[in-house]
């Protein structure tokens, strides 16, 4: 067991490694990249300064060759893409993701302060949909057929419908204050004066703030997991030792609750391991409808930016996340079911 | 299922028995929510390519000093050579209004909603104020912040999003069913060196890379299908490959290569109609995503180009403007509706090509 898991973790490395270097390859062979814009800002910069003096310009300064060539050092850009990319990712072993450009900080500084923001949201969405689809689903398969069941279908297929980013929006213009009611503030994470808040005032704060985004990451992953605890709670009160249960004269209660249940909950539980990338996934679309300064909106800002050191940095915690989460949701398969041997 | 299959051989003795395929069709068409939805979803879909003569800004048909022109078909009509005061490209709607006032027996035949998705309504009459305009009789469901009507923008984007994931289901799944036949069928090293690779295709973070690519090349449309195709075929060659898998250790197969047919000829005559039920019934659902997807990356910024009529671009634009409530309620609303009925299908598909039967001891 210990061994299947060792060489899991073994063969993270080169999926890692393809994965990154994917992404690094696509951000180098790029027109408009960080030496082009520092540039044109230094152009912009000295045709401002020189701005009176002539007016026969013809629109361009020219940057002399040797200042390209230094930006170019700074950036790793005189090299060629694998030796830069292997300069990149032995500085990534280290922790050192380079420097963001435009935030003149180190990438890991700034990711590590983007990071628990978008985890707590999300993870608070992702933990309140387990909380509100299992017993939904147990419910649904219980009374499978019924009005309860048809009913909340109906809820499951519109949450299916439109993605959760989307019905937070939605939920904004309505709640935002637009035009018509006013009880949820437009976006962020906190409110301005948190620090002048007092421990009562932030928990109140906090949940104002909150309550939409939570809810988009909850809407997101409601309908699939409703209808997955449903259908595994149904193919297992197919099966025989379900019969047996029953035969012996447990109540019906028991049977589903204490029996079947505690198999059908497998699939979900394994489902855990892979909250943190999902998460993820869903925070680029959710912190830029509500505003909320995460790892996500992070991510979408630097793209537009083109600040790569940043846009490969929040790549790696993706891509680290989601190794992981691979390897969790097997550990967690073990734990929930001892008939499950890894070899 | 074998109950269709005995009433046709009783009713019917002389017609052919039915394919596989013929009984699922039959089936799907009995499930009475799935299959009017696809029915309406093909109508309004083939009514989209009417567009152009239902909603649009060019005159169906225009009678000027006895001549008849047809401007809806195209070409470049100048104002003055209809009589407008103006330089330029005729303006058929303040056309119709002169040629009504004059009284003489020029007329102009508008389409029924006669605006269209490109061009910006800040000059008309009927829109006071600063765009976003809100609803009103004239533009039924308003105006984004470039004053250009939400309703034709709507329907265009509806034509739109279905094209766009007709597209990427179609590519995908032939890339797909490719990969994965060849995995399933050949087995060995080639799957295993397969899967490593495919493992590090799929653990790419698919929306922050097609940004990221998007922000880059700044794909049309149909780059854009062959971006999303990219990512969109991994799940589709699991399906093909596990299907491959099975059915190649059944008789018929042994069979086949014993006549001496061709690799070719044993996977796609074969096998493939045999293990085509998951992806079929995997497709509707893959619609849905595709969509939510194109509706995502155009909320980014980072989807179809500008002008394109999209549904996730209005949606940001009424984010950005929160009191512009319509800009996110409609497009929205049309995304559910498109969505639900694909929904409804799906759920019918899945029910007729792959029915799970729960037996309930109480």
């Amino acid at each position: 067991m210990g061994a299947y898991f060792f060489r899991r973790a073994l063969l993270m490395i080169p999926t890692f490694l393809g994965i990154t270097f994917l992404v690094f390859t696509i951000t180098r062979f790029v027109p408009g990249g960080p030496i082009e814009q520092m540039m044109v800002k230094m152009q912009m910069a000295e045709s401002e300064a020189g701005g009176g003096s002539g007016g026969d310009f013809d629109g361009a300064v020219q940057i002399p060759d040797s200042v390209r060539e230094e930006l170019e050092k700074q950036f790793g850009f005189d090299k060629p893409f694998y030796l830069a990319y292997l300069d990149w990712v032995s500085d990534v072993v280290v922790l050192d993701l380079g420097t963001s450009y435009k935030y003149r900080q180190p990438v890991w500084d700034i990711v590590k302060s983007r990071f628990p923001v978008s985890i707590f949201l999300g993870l608070t969405g992702f933990l309140l949909g387990y909380l509100i689809c299992i017993p939904l689903g147990i419910r649904k398969a219980i009374r499978h057929g019924g009005v309860f069941d048809f009913g909340s279908s109906v809820l499951i297929f519109m949450a299916y419908s439109v993605p959760g980013w989307a019905i937070g929006g939605l939920l904004l213009v309505l709640l935002g204050g637009g035009s018509f009611w006013d009880i949820v503030p437009l976006g962020g994470f906190r409110g301005d004066s948190w620090d002048e808040l007092s421990t009562w005032g932030k928990i109140k704060d906090q949940l104002h703030h909150m309550i939409l985004p939570v809810f988009a990451y909850t809407i997101g992953s409601f309908a699939t997991l409703t209808i997955l605890m449903k259908n595994s709670l149904m193919e297992n009160l197919g099966q025989d030792y379900v019969r047996t249960a029953f035969a012996k004269g447990l109540g019906e209660r028991r049977v589903v609750l204490v029996h079947a249940l505690r198999n059908s909950l497998i699939p979900i539980c394994t489902g855990l391991g892979h909250a943190l990338s999902l998460v993820m996934a869903g925070s680029y679309l959710i912190e830029k409808v509500f505003n909320i300064d995460g790892i996500g909106y992070l991510g979408y800002t630097s793209i537009i930016e083109r600040d790569y050191a940043v846009v490969m940095g929040v790549l790696v915690i993706n891509v680290f996340l989601m190794l992981l989460g691979n390897i969790l949701s097997d550990v967690l398969y073990v734990l929930v079911d001892p008939r499950i041997r890894f070899s | 299922m074998s109950e269709v299959q005995d009433s046709a051989a009783t009713d019917a003795p002389a017609e052919a028995p039915l394919s596989v395929l013929q009984r699922r069709w039959r089936k799907f068409k009995t499930l009475k929510r799935g299959w009017y939805s696809f029915q309406i979803l093909v109508f309004l879909y083939l009514a989209s390519f009417l567009l152009p003569v239902l909603v649009n800004s060019d005159a169906l048909c225009v009678r000027y000093q006895g001549e008849w022109h047809f401007p809806v078909f195209g070409g470049f009509h100048q104002a003055r050579d209809f009589g407008q005061d103006k330089i330029g490209q005729v303006n058929w709607r303040d056309l119709q209004e002169q040629y009504y006032f004059e009284g003489e027996d020029n007329f102009v035949l508008l389409p029924p909603y006669p605006y269209n998705p490109l061009e910006n309504l800040l000059h008309e009459s009927n829109l006071v104020g600063q765009p976003p305009h809100a609803p009103n009789a004239y533009h039924i469901l308003g105006t984004d912040d470039r004053g250009r009507d939400v309703f034709v923008r709507l329907v265009y984007g509806f034509r739109t999003s279905i094209t766009f994931a007709l597209g990427v289901i179609i590519l995908s799944y032939i890339i797909g069913m490719t990969i994965g036949a060849c995995f399933g069928y050949f087995s060995g090293r080639i799957d295993f060196w397969g899967q490593r690779l495919v493992e590090i295709w799929s653990g790419l973070p698919f929306l922050y890379t097609i940004i990221i690519i998007s922000s880059i090349v700044k794909p049309g449309m149909w780059l854009l299908i062959l971006l999303l195709a990219l990512f969109r075929w991994v799940g589709i060659s699991f399906y093909m490959r596990g299907e491959f898998y099975r059915e190649k250790s059944r008789d018929y197969v042994a069979a086949a290569i014993a006549q001496g047919e061709s690799h070719r000829s044993i996977m796609f005559r074969h096998i493939l109609p045999n293990g085509l039920t998951p992806i079929i019934s995997f497709a509707p659902f893959a619609v849905v995503v595709t969509i939510s997807s194109l509706v995502s990356l155009d909320y980014l910024g980072f989807g179809l180009p500008a002008p394109t009529p999209s549904w996730g671009e209005l949606v940001n634009q009424g984010l950005e403007n929160i009191t512009a409530w319509h800009l996110v309620f409609f497009p929205l609303g049309a995304m559910f509706f498109t969505l639900l009925l694909v929904v409804f299908i799906g759920e019918a598909v899945r029910e007729a090509f792959d029915p799970k039967v729960f037996s309930r001891l109480r």
